[in-house]
């Protein structure tokens, strides 16, 4: 799939709480900016896919929602759902179905609404007795005590991971928590589930993205210089890692192996990419991710964020769009919002967040926790 | 020989100091403290934890009775007994009963037990009576009720105390009742109920049973009399020929009266420190009373229960009479979950009720949930079922403030279990800090969440008791 498949034309709705749009609304928001960045017509659009994790009282159930909201019919779409991984899965779909030959140009959409449920957008789910009483920032503290009670990392490390992505969102005019926070402030902030407090954890957001993509050999004709797929992996462990008595908690599997899938597709070795996106829904897992992503080896990811290696003018910086901690969390369309990002860091278009002359960018979901992972890597053309 | 077994003991770890009772109410209160049920317990749990308490190590395969006894059975309709009989794994060929209707239940549910093993009904039973008993706040029964439960097993061999005779006296009385649209309990004038209903009806068949068993009643080593308060069973004492000094000291000032638990929790106390030879006599009164007599076996020294004192060690504070009413139901707690279907429930029953996982034979990996491909091995259809042990250490952990559970923080944990396997679960019943990496754990069966009108048990984890 390497070099066929190109980004043309991207679209990201505002993040944030989003009352006063509805899930079609959001979707139309980010599918028509992505068609006027490409300089196409609706009628273009060959296939779409369609990522949404919760469907929800307005729509999201199947693809329908998706050609509802854009009256796009009698085409091929596919609603696609992978846990958070979900965003960047349906962006690896559409590039399979142009890769394969298929189709020409493909608008792949991701869009969540999670504020519309009630219950503060938190989603509840899972067996009624196995596992209950679990949250995602409780089941993803499991990884980060265990983490914690083997390699010592302290909170204060933790905290700098929320001080680094909110100073980056706050320079991001479509990030759902547009402010600076202090080490101090993280510290103090209430607990939600040991040991993250508020601000070692993402918001529940509403959001859409959209990214379309084509043929590589015709990206030429379309307005903006296009960005490239070099590789994408997706790896699927455990749902239920917490039974698994050989689990260590220390990362997660199949971010490491989706990002081996990817890296071998693209070519390329961990340390050849310049930034990434990665899945921060909470301070630890941005730590765990780099090191799972082959940025440094296991037990080292606090060390490079205390370092300032990870910081927008550091050596590779980690989630320049604020992140899911800053940026938001609208799950399903999390992924395709972090292809935006690096589209538009490679396009340098990044304006006051921009990451200085990247070749090649990344972008990482994880879910389950740990039990599904994408990576995409994305270069210039 | 028909006689006792084994007895097993369950207090709620939580302790509500009397005074909080009568600082929120300006009221006098004796001095001590009450045993709190916690949210999650109700008498259908406690009456778990203490079978399993009782049956120890021992194989349940052993037992083909259970009856359980309460005043506060979470159901008013339901075989509760076949729910702790599942729950504490006893084959499904079990009979089993659930009585209640008075405090007198307790003691009736161990000679009814011990009948059907007389007549051959039974090989060995199992006895569990439990309650959590609501009272009105600010009445003078809250700060005297506790909450626990008491299990004693019964049967033919290995007997520490044998049953000697019974006897019963019954008479209408109206003295402590609850209607069915009730929820507290109501005590119609209290001194004359204890002298003309208790004392009386509980004196007389003292009496009788001293009369059947040809027993001068100074013969008596102890009397387990589950009695409204000391001078009462005094009372009742006197009136049968024996002393006061015979009385088993009661457990009120720590633990309070617990309801149909209470002779057996006295007569398990008795079990302590009685010699062989020894007469020891159980008592419960409810419109009218019922006496059994056991004698104390040779077997006895070398198979006595785990003392009660041990079982009330590391007690954790109640931190607010406002909590306690909460525990008690009386302020509501709102628990968020979805009904289990009766179709999972059923198709699961194993699984998460009996407690068993899957143990690959071609591996060995011990898993849960059950599952038909090996998580080690990737074998098809290799399976055992695996009966998971109930010990463990907690591997990982969070506290959470953000579960839908009425009360937080809410510890979380993976727990390696001793014998296999790996479980996640709510832990309850644990003091500040005592949830991180390497603590012993024991499972407890508890109750979720209510949900569709019902109510849903699983089990949870709690710091392991010092042993």
């Amino acid at each position: 799939m390497k070099d066929r498949v190109a980004v043309i034309g991207i679209g990201c709705t505002k993040f944030g709480d989003r009352f006063e749009r509805s899930y079609e609304e959001l979707i139309c928001d980010a599918a028509f900016e992505a068609y006027a960045d490409a300089g196409i017509d609706p009628s273009e659009i060959e296939a779409a896919y369609l990522g949404t994790y919760l469907p929800g009282p307005g729509g999201g159930k199947a693809a329908v929602s998706l050609a509802d909201a854009l009256r796009l019919y009698d085409r091929p779409i596919t609603r696609v759902e992978n846990y958070c991984a979900t965003g960047t899965d349906a962006f690896r779909n559409g590039c399979l179905a142009i890769a394969s030959g298929t189709y020409d140009i493909v608008l792949v959409l991701g869009a969540e609404k999670l504020k519309d449920r009630g219950g503060r957008g938190i989603p509840r789910l899972g067996h009624p007795l196995l596992a209950r009483g679990n949250t995602a920032p409780g089941l993803f503290a499991l990884a980060a005590n265990r983490y914690i009670h083997t390699f010592g990392l302290r909170r204060e490390t933790l905290a700098k991971v929320a001080v680094k992505n909110h100073r980056n969102g706050a320079r991001n005019p479509k990030a759902h928590l547009r402010m600076e926070v202090t080490e101090e402030q993280v510290l103090k902030a209430p607990i939600i589930a040991w040991p993250f407090g508020l601000f070692d954890c993402c918001p529940t957001t509403d959001g859409a993205a959209a990214a379309i993509i084509c043929r590589a050999d015709l990206a030429k004709r379309f307005k903006k210089a296009p960005v490239l797929v070099k590789g994408a992996g997706l790896a699927v462990t455990s749902g239920r890692p917490y039974f698994d008595p050989t689990f260590d908690y220390l990362g997660f599997r199949s971010t490491q192996a989706a990002a081996e899938q990817a890296y071998a597709m693209a070519g390329i070795a961990a340390s050849d990419i310049d930034f990434a996106e990665v899945h921060d829904c909470f301070t630890w897992t941005e730590i765990s991710n780099i090191e799972d992503l082959g940025f440094c080896r296991k037990g080292e990811g606090g060390k490079l964020e205390e370092e300032g290696q990870t910081a927008l003018d550091g050596p590779r910086p980690i989630n320049p769009s604020g992140g899911l901690k800053s940026f938001g969390h609208p799950i399903g369309a999390s992924g395709v919002r972090m292809i935006t990002e690096c589209v538009t860091q490679l396009r340098g278009e990044a304006g006051e967040r921009q990451v200085k002359d990247p070749e090649l960018g990344l972008a990482h979901n994880v879910g389950g926790p740990g039990a599904v992972s994408c990576v995409v890597v994305l270069g210039q053309g | 020989m028909v006689g006792i077994i084994r007895t097993g003991a369950y207090f709620p770890r939580r302790r509500l100091d009397r005074a909080l009772i009568g600082k929120a109410w300006g009221t006098r209160v004796p001095p001590g403290t009450r045993t709190v049920a916690g949210l999650d317990e109700d008498a259908l749990t406690m009456a778990t934890d203490a079978v399993l308490a009782c049956l120890g190590e021992g194989d349940p395969g052993r037992y083909d009775a259970l009856y359980f006894a309460s005043t506060s059975s979470p159901y008013g309709e339901k075989q509760v007994a076949s729910v702790i009989a599942t729950a504490v794994d006893l084959p499904r060929e079990v009979a089993v009963a659930d009585l209640g209707g008075s405090v007198r239940a307790g003691l009736g549910a161990l000679r009814a037990a011990l009948d059907g093993v007389r007549a051959g009904s039974h090989r060995a039973a199992l006895v569990v009576a439990a309650d959590v008993r609501r009272v009105e706040p600010e009445s003078e029964l809250e700060p005297l009720l506790g909450d626990g439960a008491l299990a004693v097993a019964v049967g033919q061999d290995d007997v520490v105390a044998e049953l000697v005779t019974t006897a019963s006296v019954s008479e209408e009385f109206t003295y402590v009742f609850r209607t069915d649209e009730q929820r507290y309990l109501q005590v119609s004038e209290p001194r004359f109920g204890a002298t003309y209903g208790y004392a009386r009806d509980m004196g007389d068949a003292i009496a009788l049973a001293l009369r059947r068993a040809e027993l001068p009643p100074a013969r008596v080593a102890k009397l387990a009399l589950a009695a409204p308060d000391a001078r009462t069973a005094a009372d009742a004492a006197r009136r049968a020929g024996c002393e006061p000094g015979q009385l088993e000291t009661s457990l009120g000032s720590e633990v309070g009266v617990l309801g149909t638990a209470e002779p057996l929790a006295l007569l398990a106390r008795s079990l302590e420190t009685a010699t062989p030879g020894d007469f020891l006599l159980a008592g419960a009164y409810g419109e009218g009373a019922d006496v059994l007599v056991f004698r104390a076996t040779e077997r006895l020294p070398a198979a006595r229960p785990r003392p009660l004192a041990e079982r009330l060690a590391r007690g954790l504070p109640v931190p607010s009479y406002e909590r306690f009413l909460r525990a008690h139901a009386v302020l509501p707690g709102e628990s968020i979950g979805e009904p289990v279907t009766s179709m999972i429930e059923w198709k699961e029953l194993k699984q998460n009720v009996r407690l068993y996982g899957s143990r690959c034979e071609s591996c060995g990996l011990v898993q849960y949930p059950q599952a038909r491909v090996c998580l080690g091995c990737r074998s098809r259809d290799r399976m055992a079922d695996h009966k998971l042990g109930k010990r463990g250490s907690i591997f990982t952990f969070t506290i959470d403030n953000l579960a839908p559970v009425p009360e937080h923080p809410l510890p979380m944990a993976v727990v390696d279990l001793e014998g296999g396997g790996r479980l996640y679960l709510q832990v309850t019943d644990a003091a500040d800090g005592e949830v991180k990496v390497g603590t012993p754990v024991e499972l407890t069966f508890r109750r979720l969440h209510e949900a569709g009108g019902n109510r849903y048990y699983f089990w949870k984890a709690r710091p392991l008791e010092a042993r």
